[in-house]
């Protein structure tokens, strides 16, 4: 697309922030034109979200100033933004649950009078959805909606207000690929109408097939704004990198041992069924997948936390009922979510007490007192395997980075030495770095004889780490692959559940 | 060293410093106030309360709350006392209103862990519900004339000065710190209260736990709805309305989050023995009991306004400073 | 099914339930006992329900907004006190000014809790548990003897008490009983077309989309306590037209049985959901079981304690038991939804790559 000779809409000149030690940003610089999908890529901690907040007035730069139309602005908080027609949508979308779609477009207008004219409120909603080619009940409470649909009102809402700057912020990782492809045309449709969007994403994929130009960030800098055209995803990852990056550990020889599970006709009504499959010492089954297949419900299912209706689990030789973790642990199963914030670890926790919470009782004395000496031993002997880095296991955990957070969750884990483990996308959101060094733990571990599961959807991790790969879409079991059999191509294909045409590729 | 002294900076330092202007004051009012025996007066007025607040304390750390301890107490000592009225013998009057703790308990911990209510709302029916069950039973009587060794109990001292329920207040402290402190089901309170998620996926059996919980509170404040009736002789329906709210002030003063989480029992010791001089004090000096409520009701909005005022100041100067900054540089560019 | 989903939403069914459950009540109790259907029972549940149902209207703005107020019995107790000594030494003051007195002072009470909810960013709970101590204190503080009595008191008190404004047939609806239900019809009506109204719905559902979404919580949170204690004091004044007589121990307890009314009528304590209306016919239904059951004799007077608290926890029951059957139905018709939609672009694939 040729991009004609335009003024942008907003510019960000020589933008600098700093938090403590940290410098979120460099004098970072940036242009967004009117009718342009801007592409931003870089790794966590690059300086995306900084940016991000700092254009909608939640942060303040220290140094360097914010054009709109070419004149200087001030955006000292978000009513300032949503007057300068800045929005932001992001993962999770901000809805209010008892309040209907119409009302959830229009509650944040700051023009409106006292009085609330549903009627009109209705009609002018209607029209927004409309206009974006959607079909939504305006009349229906926003609570019952999927997060595709709520991120629709969002997008409605700004729309609403005029919007002239959309940021979307990593707006696909909870979207199905169906409800992704509706974000793409809305995307579209947007630009079409002369807004500028910010796309922030860290799926090649995706950028690749919607973005007019792409700036990739490092460390707080902007390292490169081009053309889609010259962009190659080597360069990019390079860039963002900052080095030359080898390909993912490759997964070592697969050296099969016994039988360790069997899963048989497992089903959740509604979520998931017919699940069969075998788990092997060793091992490394995959789990591929789009976004919705419910792998997570599996994981979930096996692991106890929301157990299954029907169908067996066959462990040492007999089916076992796990309906609470306190079980599968017993039995030997451990699960390491994807969310570390809500479910992963207890945040104001020291390490230590965070790595010993799922088998505390093994550190109780005879009255049930904590024997703290053993606990910390314990977290310093992890602290030490996996490089953890922190100033001491008493520190809390909370402090810690992304990276090494996941590190005490996977202790925390380890420690309740397990025969089955599962991870649920283990590398997302953790700079590529921290990604290596979990793959050779994974790749360590099977070599001790553990059976493990890997619940991914970065298609290359999975393709390179697991030894089989069973392919889930929308709860239904679509086949397994031998590492020989299985490619890109054909593990794609059965997660959208066709044998030819339909690659969501431009 | 450095523990010690970050400690002190922190919420039970403002705390002791408290205390210690309060039994000041107090001791240059009257001479004998920090004799044994008028301290042990001092606790008796509330050992009831004081008790309970231990559990308390767990239960609000574990993100719940139990407002119907109070009608827990009434309802205990009215079994009791209706049994004792037709006829029963005594002793087993008193394992039933030991048996009512437990069963209320029982089943505020089901709604709560099981049936995943919200603890004030079942908690608010069973004020209601329990006081009303308590006013079945006796209506507008009162039931007294308790054999002598149950009197003997409550009103006389047992070991020493130390009357009975001193002694339970003592042990029973001793043994929460123990467990709430050191012990791993303490920690699993604090786990549960900070995210029950978590607790959940990492194997802690919060259901377990919630019920626990509940049914201790039950027992223990049926417990002392008995040692209530012994103190007084008598027991009625009305008995020691409104405590609910003493209990949960001391328990939000001595620095427990309401959130859930965060707290501990030496906060709550501090703010127990606060309340209690406090009000001494103020009975001292004539103060009727509802204006000294109105005092340590006060107490209880500066404790958490304070630590909010000076973290305002500092959000509020360290944003000066960047719109200043902001502001130069503006000039600066021209 | 769709148009049935589309204009009967969750609330309306729940009003619509207590309605139908007041109807049962009344006719099922008038069949069993003699005389209920009599100007004195009209009277005495109408006049009851006046007083409570205005508290809990102020409590319900507050409930909205994920807070609570539990110091509104004292605030009620305060203004009735401070009312009537006033009306005691001045006794030519004309009524309204009296009325209008009693909602400012009220408001100021209010004030207080907001500035410290609101601003002094401290948990409603801890607030309005220490102000309940603080305001009572007050009262009992209150110079001269701990009392008020009818006969210290202007005639028109009385006459606002028992006189009545206008009747139905046999039944006489007394000031007191019209004003309340004026001030519902309106609150009603500001909470569904007022913007301030539709706003402490959207704090109260999430208060974190709020604040980023720049919407001014903290004026509105600040807002909410102040019409509590303003409509409390209204409450107060019109506790001391009910009872003449008062002592320090005025309307201690009512903070919890307004709570009760607006969870029986629908309000949610995690804000956002329930209205007006509900409270009202919540404060009803709670009252009129009351009496029923005290003129009921197949059981005890004392009965009437424990049932409430019963029925509390039935209808918190219910209103769960419903939020998970509808968010299942919710569910399924996504899925429907999105089946549908899927079907659809395959076919759409298909004819393209054919």
């Amino acid at each position: 697309m040729t991009v004609e000779a335009k003024e942008p809409v907003l510019q960000m000149r020589h933008i600098s922030k700093r938090f403590d030690t940290t410098q979120a940003l460099d004098d970072v610089s940036l242009d967004l034109y009117p009718g342009e999908i801007h592409a931003l890529m870089g790794e966590n901690g690059a300086g995306k979200s900084t940016l991000i907040k700092i254009m909608t007035g939640v942060y303040h730069p220290d140094d360097g100033e914010i054009l709109l139309d070419g004149k200087p602005i001030r955006v000292a908080n978000s009513v300032d933004a949503q007057a300068y027609g800045i929005a932001a949508i992001y993962q999770e979308p901000m809805v209010y649950p008892d309040l209907n779609v119409a009302e959830n477009i229009f509650v944040s207008h700051r023009s409106q009078g006292a009085l609330v004219n549903w009627r009109k409120m209705y009609e002018e909603a209607e029209n927004i959805l409309s206009k974006l080619d959607v079909r939504l009940d305006v009349r229906m409470p926003a609570r019952g909606l999927t997060l595709a649909a709520q991120q629709t009102i969002e997008i409605a809402k700004a729309i609403s207000l005029n919007v002239r700057v959309l940021i979307m912020d990593e707006p696909t990782a909870s979207l199905s690929a169906h409800e992704a492809e509706q974000l793409f045309k809305l995307a579209r449709s947007l630009r079409r109408q002369g807004v500028s969007i910010l796309y922030i994403s860290h799926r090649m994929e995706e950028v690749f097939e919607i973005a007019d130009r792409v700036t990739v960030f490092r460390d707080g800098k902007r390292i490169s704004s081009l053309p889609r055209e010259e962009v190659t995803k080597e360069r990019a990852i390079r860039e963002m990198v900052g080095r030359k990056i080898e390909d993912f550990f490759a997964k070592t020889k697969e050296r099969r041992g016994e039988l360790l599970m069997s899963v048989r006709d497992l089903s959740k009504a509604n979520v998931f069924s017919g699940i069969n499959f075998d788990v092997y010492r060793g091992e490394v089954l995959g789990f591929a997948g789009l976004i919705g297949s419910r792998r997570t419900d599996v994981g979930l299912a096996l692991f106890g936390v929301e157990p299954a209706d029907e169908g067996e689990i066959i462990l040492h030789g007999k089916a076992q009922k796990i309906r609470s973790p306190e079980r599968a642990l017993r039995l030997g199963i451990a699960y390491i979510t994807e969310d570390r914030r809500q479910i992963g670890l207890t945040m104001p926790m020291s390490i230590s007490s965070n790595i010993s919470l799922p088998v505390l009782r093994m550190y109780l004395s005879r009255f049930g007192l904590i024997q703290t000496r053993e606990e910390d031993a314990t977290a310093n002997q992890y602290k030490e395997r996996l490089s953890i880095r922190a100033p001491s296991i008493h520190h809390p955990v909370g402090l810690l980075s992304g990276g090494n957070q996941q590190k005490v969750m996977l202790s925390k884990w380890l420690n309740t030495k397990p025969q089955l483990l599962i991870f649920d996308e283990p590398t997302r959101g953790i700079d590529v770095a921290a990604k290596a060094e979990v793959h050779q733990i994974i790749n360590e571990l099977a070599a001790q004889g553990l059976g493990l599961i890997l619940i991914s959807s970065d298609m290359p991790e999975v393709l390179a780490m697991s030894d089989r790969i069973l392919v889930m879409r929308e709860g239904r079991q679509m086949g397994i692959f031998s590492r020989k059999e299985a490619t890109q191509e054909t593990i794609l294909a059965a997660a959208m559940g066709q044998n030819s045409g339909a690659i969501e590729k431009a | 060293m450095q523990r010690r002294l970050e400690w002190l900076r922190g919420w039970e330092g403002i705390l002791l410093v408290l205390l210690f202007g309060i039994i000041v004051f107090n001791s240059s009012m009257t001479p004998h106030y920090l004799q044994v025996q008028n301290q042990i007066n001092l606790f008796q007025l509330h050992i009831e309360k004081i008790i309970i607040a231990l559990i308390m304390t767990f239960i609000i750390i574990n993100a719940e709350i139990d407002i119907s301890v109070a009608s827990v107490m009434a309802l205990a000592g009215c079994v009791m006392g209706f049994l004792y009225e037709k006829g029963l013998s005594f002793e087993l009057c008193v394992l039933a209103g030991l048996l009512t703790g437990l069963l209320t308990g029982a089943f505020n911990g089901f709604m709560v862990a099981y049936a995943r209510m919200s603890s004030l709302i079942v908690t608010l029916s069973g004020l209601i519900g329990y006081r009303g069950l308590a006013h079945v039973l006796l209506e507008n009587r009162s039931v007294g004339n308790f054999p002598e060794w149950f009197d003997r109990l409550g009103q006389r001292p047992l070991i020493g000065p130390f009357p009975f329920a001193l002694i339970v207040f003592f042990v029973l402290l001793i043994i929460a710190l123990i467990i709430l402190q050191w012990s791993g089901a303490g920690r699993y309170v604090f786990v549960i209260g900070n995210n029950s998620e978590v607790a959940r996926y990492s194997g802690v059996n919060v259901r377990r736990v919630k019920m626990i919980l509940f049914i201790l509170s039950g027992l223990i404040s049926a417990f002392a709805g008995l040692l209530l009736a012994a103190r007084l002789g008598s027991i009625r329906g009305d008995t020691a309305i409104g405590t609910e709210l003493e209990v949960i002030t001391m328990v939000l003063l001595g620095g427990v989050s309401i959130f859930g989480g965060t707290g501990s029992l030496y906060g709550v010791l501090l703010s127990i023995l606060i309340v209690l001089n406090l009000r001494n004090g103020m009975g001292l000096l004539n103060v009727p009991g509802e204006n000294q409520t109105g005092v340590i009701g006060a107490l209880l909005i500066l404790s958490v306004l304070g630590p909010n005022i000076v973290q305002g100041i500092r959000e509020a100067w360290s944003r000066r400073t960047i719109q200043r900054r902001t502001v130069s540089e503006e000039k600066k560019g021209g | 099914m769709d148009t049935l989903k589309r204009y009967f939403r969750p609330e309306q069914l729940r009003e619509l339930s207590l309605i139908v459950l007041i109807v049962f009540i009344f006719l099922f109790f008038g069949s069993q006992i003699e005389g209920y259907f009599s100007p004195r029972i009209f009277n005495r549940v109408t006049n009851d329900v006046a007083i409570i149902a205005v508290v809990a209207l102020g409590q319900t703005l507050v409930l909205l907004t994920r807070n609570y107020d539990l110091s509104v019995g004292s605030i009620v107790g305060l203004t009735a006190f401070f009312i009537g000594k006033q009306l005691t030494v001045y006794a030519g003051m004309p009524p309204i000014l009296a009325l209008l007195l009693s909602i400012a002072a009220g408001a100021c009470l209010g004030l207080v809790n907001g500035l410290l909810v609101a601003y002094g960013r401290i948990p409603s709970i801890i607030v309005t548990l220490g102000t309940l101590a603080i305001y009572r204190a007050i009262l009992v503080a209150y110079p001269g003897n701990k009392m008020v009595l009818i006969n210290d008191l202007p005639q028109w008190i009385s006459d606002l008490g028992s006189k009545q404004l206008f009747s139905i047939g046999e039944f006489g609806i007394r000031p007191v009983v019209a004003g309340a239900f004026v001030m519902f019809i309106l609150f009603q009506l500001a909470t569904s077309y007022l913007r301030f109204g539709r706003q402490l719905y959207a704090i109260g559902s999430n208060p974190e989309a709020a604040r980023i979404g720049g919407l001014p919580s903290q004026r509105i949170v600040f807002s909410a306590f102040v019409l509590c204690g303003a409509i409390a004091g209204l409450a107060g004044f019109l506790y001391l037209v009910r009872f003449g007589n008062l002592n320090t121990a005025a309307a201690q307890g009512i903070e919890l049985d307004s709570i009760a009314a607006a969870v029986v009528g629908g309000v949610s304590t995690n804000g956002g959901k329930g209205t007006v209306m509900g409270t009202l016919l919540g404060a009803l239904m709670i009252n009129l079981l009351q009496q029923s059951l005290l003129r009921w004799l197949v059981i005890s007077n004392f009965w009437v304690e424990a049932l409430l608290g019963l029925l509390i926890l039935i209808a918190v029951l219910i209103d769960s038991v419903i939020i998970n059957r509808l968010s299942t139905l919710w569910n399924q018709r996504r899925l429907e939804m999105q089946t549908e939609g899927e079907t659809k672009t395959t076919k759409e694939k298909e004819s393209h790559a054919a």
